[in-house]
């Protein structure tokens, strides 16, 4: 019983946190500059 | 009554038979053709956006419409010979379905390969290698960075692996699509078959070899060399809050902030993958034991399964050395430009992503519950695990693989260009290798597409800014000698129609944007086409 307490537990958290992510990225991004880019990228 | 009563039972038993048989046959189905269907599966939820009309475009991912058969004539071949097979079968197919059916069959062919690893009576496990295999941050990552070709090695991999030790055609067909990819795809699985095959085996050393040689000639004939500073700039690097290591054991860590998966630094995420992945290795290293099925009898270890815990661990060593060590990455880099493909260090998580995969699979085979309905529904609602743990990497990671239309001028200027057939470069203004456009609102930043327009040389600038964390410039200089000898020339002061064609250059294609900049120093070039983004001049 103890196991299916905690793969219910599990399962719950990551569905919470994925539905979290999902939330908080569906949001709208600036259009880029129509112009090219001398900066490639980093971190 | 009896009678009736025996014949009764007679067909209750064909019956319970037959079940027995077709539950057998479906059970066999799924362990066959699943792990494809899960990759198909997968494959679209992820790619969405890119199934469209249109192309995708972002970061090294250019395709364009009707692709010319053309070969680099100098600096380093990264897109040999994915380029021509791509051209090749643009000739039969629009090239937008050619780039739709790759990005496709990454998923498919990675999965099913992933599947095939695992014995045939885990079916559950099966999958689960399979939806791990198609879903992780690797395969996101570079997916995001556009590096459709070094993809090719990851899907081609498995099958690598499982025909390692097999006759040597089967290893032949499982090598191709890093054939295809060329010389990163093929370096991320050259260890994983070196290792699995053994030194006894030569014949993988020869095929890897042979294989290699579309890219391996012309890279050692162009004369192309390698900036080692370039370690500082493609070193593995933390994508989420447990640092480098951790972001790398999470198969993530790529040097690129813009190809993160959105949202993938949050910690509840970046947790639950650091978790899932420390299960999957403790799962894979009990695999020493056998899967405990019919297909490994008696507990039999895995023929893969030390040559992939070798290949994954030395994956994972060149990794950290970017991260880590980068002076002794630079060393090796100025004393032989061939180690140039170590700087990207991440991308040689391949085989680890292979081996967590599999031992994902194990571990869900594993789960064991006080009831069987129980165990069974637990085992399926781990398949999610993947895609909950990187949710946002479904629907082209939110917009950012997303089909466009190239606007017509491009193409336009591709039927000039094409058709003209006197010799002659086409140098692509202004003088930076990437562009940004706004027909193009999920991709951001892409390679210039005049790369592969263009029935012959192009001639851009291949050095590569990069920021780096501290918010330096890092500028690493271009690899191709004529492109260094035509950089020169466009930062000298004064008219440059002259020096141009002199440098073999017949057209130029300038961004409207830049026109002013570059128009004047042209003062004898002829404007063929003049369009609303771009500007085409014959010298």
């Amino acid at each position: 019983m103890l196991r299916v307490i905690a793969a219910l537990a599990v399962g719950a958290v990551l569905a919470v946190g994925a539905s979290v992510a999902v939330v908080n990225v569906a949001a709208p991004t600036p259009e880029p500059p129509n112009q090219p880019l001398y900066n490639y990228g980093g971190r | 009554m009896d009678g009736a009563g025996g014949r009764a039972v007679d067909a209750s038993a064909d019956g319970g038979r037959g079940a027995v048989l077709r539950a057998g046959g479906v059970r066999r189905r799924v362990a066959r053709w699943g792990p494809a269907a899960v990759g198909a599966l997968l494959g679209v939820l992820a790619l969405w956006p890119a199934l469209g009309p249109g192309f995708v475009l972002r970061y090294d991912m250019v395709f364009v419409p009707d692709p010319p058969l053309v070969f680099p004539a100098s600096g380093f071949p990264r897109a040999v010979p994915s380029d021509q097979v791509v051209a090749a079968l643009a000739a039969v197919l629009p090239a937008e379905l050619v780039q739709k059916g790759v990005l496709l069959g990454i998923f498919v062919l990675g999965a099913a390969g992933a599947g095939a690893l695992v014995p045939r009576d885990r079916v559950l496990a099966r999958l689960a290698t399979a939806a791990f295999y198609a879903w992780n941050a690797y395969l996101a990552q570079r997916l995001l960075l556009g590096q459709w070709a070094l993809l090719l090695g990851l899907a081609g991999l498995p099958w690598a692996v499982r025909a390692a030790r097999g006759r040597w055609w089967h290893l032949a067909l499982a090598l191709l699509p890093a054939a295809v990819g060329g010389f990163q795809a093929m370096l991320v699985t050259a260890p994983a078959v070196l290792a699995v095959s053994g030194w006894r085996r030569p014949r993988g050393l020869a095929l890897l070899a042979v294989f290699s040689l579309p890219w391996a000639v012309p890279a050692l004939l162009a004369g192309a060399t390698t900036d080692p500073r370039g370690v500082d700039a493609f070193a593995a690097r933390a994508d989420g809050p447990f640092g480098t290591l951790g972001s790398l054991l999470s198969l993530g860590g790529i040097w690129n902030a813009a190809a993160d998966v959105p949202g993938q630094g949050s910690w509840l995420l970046a947790a639950a993958r650091l978790v899932l992945a420390a299960v999957a290795v403790a799962a894979y290293v009990a695999l020493r034991r056998g899967w405990g099925g019919a297909g490994a009898p008696g507990g039999e270890r895995p023929a893969y399964w030390a040559g992939l815990l070798v290949a994954a661990s030395a994956g994972l060593a060149v990794a950290c050395a970017g991260a880590f060590a980068p002076g002794a990455v630079r060393a090796l880099i100025g004393l032989w430009p061939g180690f140039g493909p170590l700087r990207d260090g991440q991308a040689y998580l391949a085989p680890l992503v292979l081996l967590e995969a599999l031992g994902f699979g194990a571990a869900v085979a594993g789960i064991t519950m006080p009831v069987r309905p129980a165990a069974l529904a637990a085992r399926g609602a781990a398949l999610l695990v993947p895609v909950l743990v990187l949710p946002t990497f479904a629907f082209g990671a939110f917009g950012r693989l997303t089909a466009v239309e190239y606007p017509g001028e491009w193409r336009r200027v591709q039927a000039i260009v094409n058709a003209d057939p006197a010799p002659g470069a086409l140098l692509t203004l202004p003088w930076g290798a990437y562009r940004a456009f706004r027909w193009n609102p999920g991709g951001g930043v892409v390679l210039d597409p005049a790369t592969k327009l263009f029935a012959r040389r192009v001639i851009r600038d291949d050095s590569l800014p990069v920021r780096l964390g501290d918010g330096r410039v890092l500028r690493l200089a271009a690899e191709d000698p004529r492109a260094r000898r035509v950089g020169r020339l466009l930062g000298a002061p004064g008219g440059r129609t002259a020096a141009l064609r002199a440098e073999g250059i017949r057209y130029v294609l300038i961004l409207r944007p830049y026109e002013n900049v570059f128009l004047y120093r042209l003062p004898e070039a002829r404007i063929i086409f003049g369009g609303r983004e771009v500007l085409l001049l014959r010298l």
